[in-house]
């Protein structure tokens, strides 16, 4: 028995092959010592990290980011009581990831004592690159850290009366690359610095109350939101495009703090006959709301002339947002399931604000705005699920929504005040059906199907005549396992001839072989097709231009493969590879435009091979070595191209 | 302070440190009709008992407050004592393998039909596929401590959706396969209500953030507003009009390669759309496309999310 249960769980350890990872542990098997009134488990494992990077460094931080350093790859710790009545707690359960240098970081801990209380927490930090717009010369960099973390107590879990307290926090900071567009359209943009300093705080108070078969929850809670970034230049600024000679800039200051909270409720009543129905209703409010204050300076000259221009604009949003959703589900008999859904939305966004901006010292407008964007949206859902047989079942849906949009757009332009107002509605009818088939012991075969029509949808990219299809079938043996799956989505959007159309499908194939405890194999192909065709309209040297199309194609080719062996006992391999090729279209342009032929398709080639090694030093003892190779390279912009070198060594201690 | 909140302090802190009273010897109580207790197990399947104070189920054991029949191995399995007498067989006990899969999902519901984000569970695609508690979950032998997974998360849904694992193998990605994400951190995999966005269609099963919007907002807060000129395009049809969420080419991933093939899609003049319903804004003729500075559009609309100061999401 425990030999087919680590038989089953070796390819765990195999399928966590995307990135540089550390060598899982075997689940399933008794470890652990007792101490006191509690058993204890736990492991470390530490080591460093190596990436040596050929090419595009930004690309690779963008990317993949692992770096060079010391580390705690990871922690596990779980201790549990052993007779259910520790003191203090009888769960305790800590795991953390990547902690002292990875860019991605972890931790998760769950603290229990049974019917007293439950302690939840979670922290993470990311440290994110991004070069920027390949295009735009690399503009609109980013290289933030952003720490997120959550925590939340919960009194009584187990009990009819529950209380919890919840506390996250977001938090973003660090520098970025932003642009400006000065002194008018027709001026030069300018690349500036700004210090991203952005702080989420939420605080919750809910509870749960559980009488005559219903339970009622509630929660209620507070979000503070707080932007203070600031963008400067403190010295001449270099123009992106070197040839437009008309603008120059000496300095720029830009402050933009924006403040506000989020208060919010939810109600949440439930309850369930398992015999014959259940019955869930969910109310939430939230009242959204941000003061704000765009302060500019910028001094410069334009078309010889000396300019500085300071904009100040003040004033708030304000947007709450009501919904409202019960669902009903039914059991007529034992193999039917009929369940309906009705929902209901509104979101009212509103605000204002006054400009004002000086040219040269000099006061030249002062204008105010009123902005009202206004949606509403109700929704009835059906779906019926039938087991008909053991080796069958079928499933069938039908789903309505409608949607109505206000808008009010008003701008008072120093006593000229323009006005407008707008309205639009939209209706979904979509249908849903799909069979489940178990025609032998292993064998499943799935296939679903939705068919939906919208009369007006908002974007001319919106689903309006779409239709979506799949199937998959599985074979599954407990040492053998294989899948094979084919779906595809297909959207005619209209209004006039070849206005969008876009089309997916995709075909995957995996299996997976894990004939005995030393050897196991997983292989899977994966293929994505998109096409879209988009009718365009735009100017060219102040002409229009219309009928022009906007295509894109993708092709991408993914494979992914991994084997496990055991070399001789102490000795575990791995090797595995992941490539991900796309080839974009198969040829013809579409388009006049040079600039849009060359945004077609994106052709690229993306492999990763890696190679993890674990030695059993001692019974509690390991040592890890991987090693991980990634080559990407693209065809739109070479200077885009990387190869990185990456490898860990670390010593896993587990009891 | 308060005496009021110091009382209620003092309470709480009472609550919580009070010791559990020892767990009810199952030996001393008279046995339901058909029960044998959870020791009796214990012979025939000893790692799963010596196993069993690791998971979440364990707590059963130790609450006073639970029926006989509502503890241990018993509580799901239903009445041991034929299964005893005839030394085993999954047709004398409630063997989740053998279960339809309505039967599995009835079976845990009885428990855990109280969690909010289960309040869909009986209209998710993934019950009207006949996917399980029992598919996604390992009581026994499970790979995490704290939900249960059969494997991990990642690893999980990929088993099914394959797709999904290429679009992660995208150079640009949220990051999953790295761990400092998870699926759940977007879907909810037991079934959520109806989205606002997008008519409320497909996809279904997002979990969602403080408004009821879309899961990116959980983490992209700076994007939520409210904004005095609100990009009525995200706030319709959410972020995926643009946006590819799991990995794509673009470093922002787009849907297109650059940015401008995007924009224009939509803003086309073509009628009907919008939010006055007569067609979504053509570009200025001033914006002619030969210019590779107008084939930026972000460079110049560079808070295209919302913004406080310009209509034109400028500044």
């Amino acid at each position: 028995m425990r030999r087919l249960a680590l038989l089953l769980l070796l390819p765990a350890g195999l399928w966590a092959q995307a990135t540089v990872a550390r060598t899982t542990e075997e689940v399933g098997v008794d470890r652990g010592f007792n101490f006191t009134n509690y058993n204890l488990r736990a492991s470390f494992d530490s080591g460093f990290r190596t990436a040596q990077i050929d090419g595009n460094r930004g690309k690779y931080r963008s990317d993949v980011n692992f770096g060079n350093g010391i580390r705690v790859m990871g922690t596990s710790i779980a201790v549990n009581s052993r007779e259910g009545k520790g003191k203090y707690f009888d769960e305790f359960l800590l795991n953390t990831q990547g902690l002292g240098n990875d860019p991605y970081q972890n931790v998760t801990l769950r603290m229990e004592k049974f019917r007293r209380y439950r302690y939840d927490m979670n922290w993470r930090l990311n440290d994110y690159f991004n070069p920027g717009l390949t295009i735009a010369g690399g503009q609109h960099l980013q290289n933030l850290r952003r720490r997120m973390q959550d925590h939340q107590l919960t009194l009584f879990p187990t009990g009819k009366f529950q209380f919890y307290g919840g506390f996250s926090r977001n938090v973003q900071n660090g520098p970025a690359l932003s642009t400006a567009n000065l002194f008018d359209t027709r001026g030069n943009i300018f690349p500036f610095f700004e210090n991203v300093r952005r702080e989420q705080t939420e605080y919750r108070l809910g509870g749960l109350a559980q009488a005559a078969g219903l339970k009622l929850f509630w929660q209620r809670g507070w979000e503070l939101f707080k932007e203070d970034t600031r963008g400067t230049l403190d010295e001449p600024g270099t123009p992106l495009d070197p040839t437009v000679t008309n603008t120059t800039l000496s300095g720029l200051r830009r402050d933009q703090p924006y403040h506000g909270s989020t208060p919010h409720w939810r109600v949440n009543l439930f309850t369930e006959n398992p015999t014959w129905f259940s019955v869930s209703a969910r109310f939430t409010h939230s009242a959204g709301a941000r003061n704000f204050i765009f302060d500019e300076l910028a001094s410069g000259a334009i078309r010889g002339g000396a300019r500085n221009v300071q904009t100040l604009v003040y004033g708030n949003g304000r947007r709450p947002v009501t919904s409202a959703n019960l669902t009903l589900a039914i059991f007529p008999s034992k193999t039917l399931t009929l369940t309906n859904h009705v929902a209901f939305s509104q979101s009212k966004m509103e605000g204002d604000n006054n400009i004002r901006q000086l040219t040269n010292n000099t006061l030249d407008s002062t204008i105010l705005n009123f902005q009202y964007l206004g949606v509403r949206a109700v929704t009835n859902s059906t779906i019926a699920d039938w087991a008909a047989r053991k080796w069958i079942s079928f499933q069938g849906g039908y789903q309505l929504s409608e949607r109505r949009i206000r808008s009010t757009e008003r701008v008072d332009d120093s006593g000229f005040i323009d006005l407008r107002q707008g309205e639009q509605s939209n209706r979904l009818h979509a249908a849903t059906a799909g069979f489940r088939l178990r025609p032998i012991q292993g064998l499943t075969i799935v296939a679903d199907g939705e068919i939906g029509r919208q009369n007006r949808p908002f974007l001319a990219t919106s689903e309006k005549d779409y239709h979506a299809f799949g199937a998959r079938v599985e074979y599954k043996q407990k040492l053998f396992r294989l899948a094979a799956q084919a779906r595809t989505n297909a959207n005619f959007n209209s209004i006039s001839l070849f206005s969008h159309s876009s089309r997916s499908r995709t075909y995957t194939a995996d299996a997976s072989w894990t004939p005995n405890t030393k050897f196991s194999l997983d292989l899977g192909y994966q293929k994505l097709h998109l096409d879209s065709i988009t009718g365009l309209a735009y100017f060219l040297n102040f002409t229009q231009v219309n009928g022009d199309r906007s295509y894109y194609v993708s092709n991408v080719h993914a494979i992914h493969g991994g084997a496990r062996v055991i070399l001789i006992r102490r000795l575990e391999l791995y090797a595995g590879l992941s490539s991900t090729k796309d080839t974009g279209a198969g040829g013809g342009n579409y388009s006049t435009l040079p600039a849009l032929q060359a945004a077609q398709s994106f052709p690229l080639t993306y492999v990763s091979p890696q190679l993890r090694l674990s030695v059993k030093l001692r019974e509690k003892l390991r040592w890890n070595f991987g090693y991980q190779y990634y080559d990407y390279s693209e065809k739109v912009l070479s200077q885009q191209d990387y190869r990185a070198h990456t490898a860990y060594s670390s010593v896993l201690w587990s009891f | 302070m308060s005496n009021r909140l110091l009382w209620k302090i003092g309470f709480i802190a009472v609550c919580l440190l009070i010791p559990a009273s020892a767990p009810s010897q199952e030996t001393s109580v008279q046995l339901p009709p058909g029960y044998s207790g959870s020791q009796t197990c214990k012979p025939c399947h000893p790692s799963i008992s010596n196993n069993f104070l690791r998971t979440a189920h364990f707590k059963s054991l130790s609450d006073d407050k639970l029926k006989f029949e509502q503890k241990g191995c018993e509580s799901c399995h239903g009445p041991g004592k034929a299964h005893i007498a005839a030394k085993g067989g999954k047709t004398n006990i409630v063997a989740f393998s053998q279960m339809q899969p309505k039967q599995a999902l009835d079976a845990c519901l009885a428990c855990h039909s109280q969690q909010l984000g289960r309040a869909n569970i009986r209209r998710s695609s993934h019950t009207t596929s006949d996917v399980v508690c029992t598919n996604c979950h390992s009581m026994h032998k499970a790979a995490t401590p704290q939900k249960l997974l059969v494997k991990l998360q990642t690893d999980l849904c990929y088993g099914c959706h394959t797709n999904v694992r290429a679009q992660f193998s995208m150079p640009v990605k949220h990051r999953v396969n790295e761990g400092f994400m998870q699926c759940s951190d977007c879907h909810n995999p037991h079934g959520g209500d109806a989205s606002v966005t997008k008519m409320a269609a497909r996809p279904r099963m997002m979990a969602q953030g403080l408004q009821n919007e879309e899961p990116c907002l959980k983490c992209h807060v700076d994007k939520r507003g409210p904004f005095v000129f609100e990009h009525a395009a995200v706030k319709v049809d959410g972020c995926g009009g643009c946006h590819v969420p799991h990995g794509g080419m673009n470093a922002r991933l787009l849907k297109r390669p650059q940015v401008f093939t995007m924009c224009l899609e939509c803003h086309n003049g073509l009628g009907n759309f919008g939010r006055q319903g007569d067609g979504i804004q053509l570009t200025p003729s001033s914006h002619s496309l030969t210019d590779p500075k107008y084939q930026n559009c972000s460079l110049c609309h560079t808070r295209i999310h919302g913004s406080n100061s310009n209509s034109r999401f400028l500044r």
